[in-house]
């Protein structure tokens, strides 16, 4: 596992080589039924609310926190090329952009995402794209409470 | 609003010059003069990149108008700090649920293809 971030640009980066093949990777990544299974941090659990899996589809979601807290999540699917990447706009705040790289290596599967946070351009475009940013604030206060509690 | 200090934080920090600043301020406060030494800038260009250090919360500056010392901010530094470590976790684990269930999907995936392929024989 390797996090690497670049301040400046605003940008995180997350990779891991998983001992999978890329078409089984992709599997796990783009059907609901699959990736409420893995999704969030040990002890979250994940409701699906939609999945529309295509570019300029609303992928909704709740994230349960073991400590009965719930997240929020909204994005729309931005560019779905099967089976190597897939970008999203996270929309309910935090903002941020996403793309999801998978790279064959042999039977392994390499995943990189890498997601570039708010600023102003990308606030612009989503309050343009999307109409209000739903839900930021509240989502926002639930990050920073989040922050104040690790 | 975390997000919004944290964005003013990002942005102050996205100048090579004030990253080199903050890192000069990290051994100890300082004066203008002091600071705009090893930067070939004038004194008003330093000045302008203070006042984003300032505004952004990252320096303080003493109020003695002569001297106005310059003194290295921790906290919005450990904001972003934190921002990091909050995604790097939540990677981290993702990642680790992900591997355990791929592996399961694996297994799954193996033990079909071995019915399928007997079905046929």
């Amino acid at each position: 596992m390797a996090v690497a971030t670049d301040v400046a640009a605003r940008e995180i980066v997350a990779s891991r080589v998983f001992d999978a093949p890329r078409e089984l990777v992709w599997k796990a990544w783009s059907d609901p039924k699959h990736i409420v299974q893995w999704w969030g941090p040990k002890g979250f659990t994940t409701t699906m609310q939609e999945m529309d899996f295509r570019p300029g589809g609303v992928w909704r979601f709740i994230m349960h926190g073991p400590d009965g807290t719930d997240y929020q999540n909204k994005s729309i699917y931005r560019e779905i090329v099967k089976p190597e990447r897939i970008a999203f706009s996270h929309v309910s705040g935090p903002l941020f952009e996403a793309t999801v790289t998978f790279t064959a290596e042999g039977e392994k599967t390499r995943v990189d995402v890498r997601m570039v946070f708010e600023s102003a351009e990308l606030r612009e475009k989503v309050a343009k794209d999307f109409g209000a940013v739903e839900g930021l604030h509240q989502n926002l206060d639930r990050l920073e409470q989040h922050l104040a509690k690790m | 609003m975390v997000n919004d200090r944290l964005t003013t934080t990002l942005a102050a920090l996205a100048d090579p010059t004030r990253r080199a600043i903050l890192a000069r301020l990290c051994t100890g406060e300082t004066t203008v003069t002091e600071l705009s030494k090893p930067f070939d800038m004038s004194l008003p260009a330093i000045s302008k990149h203070l006042k984003v250090l300032e505004h952004a919360g990252l320096i303080a500056r003493g109020r003695e108008a002569q001297w106005r010392p310059c003194r290295l901010e921790a906290s919005p530094l450990k904001e972003v700090a934190e921002w990091v470590e909050h995604y790097r976790r939540f990677w981290e684990d993702t990642f680790d649920r992900l591997d355990e269930y791929l592996t399961q999907l694996k297994s799954k995936e193996r033990k079909h293809g071995r019915r399928h392929r007997r079905r046929r024989t």
